[in-house]
């Protein structure tokens, strides 16, 4: 299970921490070098192809020139469909991006490689989560300037207060999309699967979000929209953990 | 009485209807040497799956270090060295990033190091900064080993290592065997016919779908037989 | 024993049903406000009621598998799933027939009925997964899974959906609730309705369990049959 519950018996240590503090904070240590580690280089493989954020950036954007060929540029409730806009995207870019962020280890099978390495399970999860936010933040900065570039400055420093809402519902996200990834590799028709079982789970989040978006590019401040955000958090926390908890169940094969 | 590293016990595998492996008993020992050979499509990379904690038995009961993989703790797998069917290999990374991504998750002192020092084992030193779509079958085969064996394991599981390797390949890798076992971890690998390795007590098994049998040879049958065998 | 169970859950859950349905269309009196259409309320709550317990006991079971393996969790589950989006379409199917006179509308995004309908949501894709991806122990450990995140999204769904209403009030009617009842009879219809759901929905679970497990059972044979055509037991 957690790593936290797990102290590995002192027979058999061979690496330069055994006998460094306190079996707790060897594996939280061993788990960040982990996470790190698969981070890191989850980013350098993406630096170098661009496939995923090509993909990704490229979505959102036609979807945000589809909302607004739709709604129209200006009227009253362009704060509404700029802010649909953006989730719309963002829930396309992160299925997208979650599931790119874990199929990168379905070429040579690389994520047997990793199941068999000293890494938890968990620490995958974590890593992985990290790395399908940092996909959505490329789809969300894109959205962004979109955004200014089609509205026109308009909005102004509601933008700059979108930023947090939309970190916060990308978290929770990435946090379901990232459990539940394991299903496109595995099943014929997973990938068109994983949008259906991911939007169900994610209407909390996506009417938090949605109404605290509106809300904030109408020009009203983040307090005003506290209770939004505090369902945000509480959604994030609750799916970062389960995920978390859960990951290990879905990663074993046969 | 030594511990044992790994234990199957009466293990089956099905795929859904189908059986693969079935009655399987099998017990490997630091310092004990082992080849399973069988026809293609036995199952022999199955066992290896199994053998390893990849894929859960269908029954029966598989100890890793005298736990079962699902309770074993994280940190013991540091001690488990495998080469599958698949090579484990990021495409896009070159050779030494591959070994020092996994120095690193393995959690070994100076990642860059070790990577550079088991390139030069294996022979890929000039090679080493290809990105390992551009290797040859053979290369990455060797890497594959390379890469099980970086973390100096207790139990090295391989499937087939041989299959892709020239004279000189399967020479180097006959001595990391060699050297393995000098320091008392188990080698386990399977092939397609019976192999000898010079200087090794190799155990020779057979894979049916009967389970494992241990062949054992008189000397008179053995000499006849080694000119029909692979000397390594 | 299993028949005995089987025959007792049976005969109760018809009795019960029976005096629930003479309690619906004979004893209570009709409401006021609403008059004969309220009726539909018995079997409306009853059937919501159901629904949730049904996707508790997807989560339950799912997170039993996890722990013990057995396969009768799994199968607990998928059967309960089942069962969970039958009674789910059948609330928002009677809370449309009741809109319908009511608000003269078929649909309303009141906050009851959205949770409900994605609740109905949740219940597709488990059913889907299952559908597309079959009873492998990779899939059963999937859907545990879907299940467990399931049941723990359902409380956040319902706050904010209530959040998100009380935004618009505009559009919401309160509709009859059980606070909403004046008349003990109708008290007591609605509890003795919402026993015979419950007792059905037990015996239908239990009915759907028993094909599960031979079904397992004949998957069970057919590999020792394979075994015995491999030779394996030479």
């Amino acid at each position: 299970m957690a790593a936290f519950l797990n102290f590995s018996p002192a027979g058999g240590d061979q690496s330069e921490g055994a006998g460094r503090g306190n079996p707790f904070f060897r594996s939280l240590l061993a788990m960040l070098e982990g996470f790190g580690a698969i981070v890191r280089k989850d980013l350098r493989l993406e630096v170098r192809s661009g496939e995923s954020t090509v993909a990704l950036v490229s979505l959102s954007i036609l979807i945000l020139v589809v909302m607004v060929l739709a709604f129209g540029p200006g009227g009253a409730r362009r704060a509404e469909v700029a802010a649909a806009a953006l989730w719309i995207a963002l829930i396309f870019a992160g299925t997208l991006g979650a599931t790119r962020a874990l199929l990168a280890e379905r070429e040579s099978g690389c994520i047997r490689g990793l199941l068999l390495s000293p890494v938890e399970p968990a620490t995958i999860y974590a890593a992985k989560l990290a790395v399908a936010l940092i996909f959505m933040a490329e789809a969300g900065v894109a959205v962004l300037v979109v955004l200014v570039l089609f509205f026109n400055l308009e909005f102004g420093g509601g933008l700059l207060r979108l930023i947090p809402v939309a970190l916060l519902g990308a978290v929770g996200l990435a946090a379901l999309c990232t459990l539940l990834a394991t299903i496109s590799g595995r099943v014929r028709a997973g990938a068109m699967l994983l949008p259906v079982l991911v939007v169900p789970l994610f209407t909390p989040a996506l009417i938090a979000g949605s109404k605290a978006s509106a809300a904030v590019l109408a020009g009203q401040p983040l307090s005003a929209v506290a209770t939004w955000l505090k369902l945000l958090c509480a959604f994030d926390v609750l799916f970062v953990a389960a995920g978390y908890l859960l990951f290990e169940h879905v990663i074993l094969e046969d | 009485m030594t511990e044992a590293l790994l234990q199957a016990q009466r293990i089956s595998k099905f795929f859904g209807d189908r059986p693969v492996l079935h009655g399987i008993n099998f017990t490997a020992r630091p310092g004990q040497a082992a080849v399973i050979v069988g026809r293609n499509g036995v199952g022999k990379s199955t066992l290896i799956r199994v053998f390893c904690g990849l894929a859960r038995p269908s029954a029966g009961r598989l100890l890793l270090f005298g736990a079962e993989p699902v309770h074993l703790a994280a940190a013991q797998f540091r001690r488990l060295g495998v080469l599958l069917h698949q090579t484990l290999l990021y495409p896009n990374l070159s050779a030494r990033e591959n070994l020092e991504f996994y120095a690193e998750i393995y959690a070994l002192a100076e990642p860059a190091t070790h990577a550079a020092r088991w390139l030069e084992r294996v022979g890929l030193q000039r090679a080493a900064d290809e990105p390992v779509s551009a290797l040859s079958r053979g290369m990455e085969q060797r890497l594959g080993i390379a890469r099980a064996l970086l973390a100096d394991p207790d139990l090295i599981l391989l499937d087939e290592p041989f299959s892709a390797l020239d004279r000189d390949g399967s020479a180097m890798v006959a001595g990391l065997i060699r050297e393995a076992l000098a320091r008392r971890a188990a080698v386990l690998f399977t092939a397609h016919t019976p192999l000898e390795i010079e200087g090794v007590d190799l155990g020779l098994f057979k894979l049916e779908s009967s389970g494992l049998t241990p062949l054992r040879e008189e000397p008179r049958r053995r000499a006849l037989r080694s000119l029909l065998r692979r000397r390594l | 024993m299993k028949g005995y169970l089987s025959v007792t859950l049976a005969t109760t859950s018809c009795l019960a049903m029976l005096a629930a349905l003479f309690m619906v269309f004979v004893y209570v009196p009709t409401e006021v406000d609403q008059g004969i259409v309220q009726r539909i309320f018995y079997f409306h709550l009853p059937c919501a009621w159901v629904a949730f317990l049904a996707f508790g006991i997807v989560a339950i079971a799912g997170a039993l598998y996890l722990w013990l393996g057995h396969k009768i969790w799994d199968e607990l589950g998928y059967a309960a799933a089942e069962l969970g989006m039958v009674f789910c379409t059948l609330v928002l199917v009677t809370g449309s027939i009741w809109a319908k006179p009511i608000w003269g509308t078929w649909w309303t995004w009141d906050s009851r009925l959205t949770t409900t309908f994605i609740l109905w949501l949740l219940y597709g894709g488990y059913l889907l997964l299952r559908a597309f991806a079959g009873d492998s122990d990779e899939i059963a450990r999937f859907a545990a899974v879907l299940g467990i995140v399931g049941v723990l999204d359902v409380p956040v769904i319902i706050i904010s959906v209530r959040l998100w209403r009380t935004i618009h009030p505009a559009v919401l009617l309160t509709r009859q609730g059980e606070h909403g009842l004046q008349d003990p009879r109708m008290v007591a219809t609605l509890l003795v309705s919402l026993g015979a759901f419950t007792i059905m929905f037990i015996w239908l679970l239990w009915l759907r369990l028993t094909t599960l497990r031979l079904r397992t059972r004949v998957a069970m044979l057919r590999r020792n049959l394979a075994l015995l055509e491999a030779g394996a037991y030479r």
